[in-house]
């Protein structure tokens, strides 16, 4: 896992680190990680004040471009400890997110497809209808077409 | 049921940012982040989420522990110049109901037809609808903030102003 994160990690421009509080409310941040390659451990600048508690943590790593497209991103789960230098976040399992390829795109179809029908499954629910000439309704009174919608 | 007033700054930010990262808490009490485009509703004091049957994690998730955060954080798109870095702490509900249309449905679909021009294409074909009809059953996710917190032209390094939100809910 660790060698699939430190080559993926250069690729954003930042992450979003998440911990929990002492209320138990997730706090999330945006830093810049540096990972520390003997220790296998990411090191990161956190705000004074957050009210972060050393535990279970996530850093989130995503981008998209002006059109909210080109998705990218991966999440890693762990924990957030604090030594002698500062906050460090100690990975333990890598997700894959969002991908802007085509594979990436058809990995979601099939497990989407594959996980709605195991969730109607399990309710014994029959598959909904989708009021697809509603959405091209709305489609029109966005100023699209059925193609796409124009841009403003 | 109050109304969500906070300063036009951050008004902005709930208005015009394409996502927000939305946690939610898994089974093993890890935090579990990921991108979301969210509906902010001030006269209702809350924000709408959906999510995909396809999908259901951060449903489950919810429905298990409704602690969760929003960060806005990527202006990526938003036409904003410096904005604030915008953390929201609150508590969400996730009935167990599957939505195909809704007024909060459409003015969901409404916002992405204009933002993800691409998403058309899901819908452009009979072969494309069949292979996405999953995408469009959904489950509604109600975000009640309890907490809000931000750091004007998005510096950490400073002190964030915050707003608890306790009185609206």
């Amino acid at each position: 896992m660790w060698p699939e994160l430190v080559r993926r990690l250069p690729r954003f421009s930042s992450a979003v680190l998440t911990g929990l509080d002492t209320r138990g409310y997730p706090v999330s941040v945006r830093c810049h990680p540096t990972p520390d390659r003997q220790a296998q451990v990411l090191r990161v600048a956190v705000p004074d004040g957050l009210g972060l508690a050393p535990g279970p943590a996530g850093l989130l790593c995503h981008e998209h471009d002006e059109d909210l497209w080109e998705l990218d991103s991966f999440l890693v789960r762990g924990g957030l400890e604090r030594d002698d230098h500062g906050w460090v976040f100690r990975p333990r399992q890598l997700v894959r997110g969002m991908s802007p390829t085509p594979v990436g795109n058809l990995r979601l179809m099939r497990n989407g497809r594959r996980t709605a029908r195991r969730y109607l499954a399990v309710r014994g629910l029959p598959r909904p209808k989708i009021p697809w000439e509603h959405y091209a309704q709305l489609k029109e009174e966005a100023g699209g077409s059925p193609s796409g919608p124009r841009r403003p | 049921m109050g109304t969500l007033a906070v300063p036009p700054e951050v008004d902005a930010v709930f208005r015009e940012f394409r996502t927000c990262e939305l946690t939610t808490l898994a089974k093993d009490n890890t935090p579990i982040t990921w991108p979301t485009v969210a509906l902010y509703q001030p006269t209702k004091a809350k924000f709408v989420i959906t999510t995909s049957i396809g999908l259901p994690q951060k449903a489950y998730n919810v429905r298990r522990s409704p602690r969760v955060a929003m960060l806005y954080s990527n202006p990526t798109g938003s036409g904003l110049a410096a904005p604030p870095a915008v953390l929201v702490q609150g508590d969400a509900t996730c009935p167990d109901e599957i939505v195909t249309r809704s007024d909060e449905l459409d003015a969901l679909g409404r916002l992405l037809m204009v933002r993800q021009p691409v998403s058309a294409k899901y819908s452009a074909s009979p072969l494309a609808r069949y292979l996405s009809d999953w995408y469009l059953m959904r489950l509604l996710i109600h975000v009640r903030p309890r907490r809000i917190r931000w750091w004007p032209k998005g510096d950490l390094s400073g002190p964030a102003a915050e707003l608890e939100v306790d009185h609206v809910a």
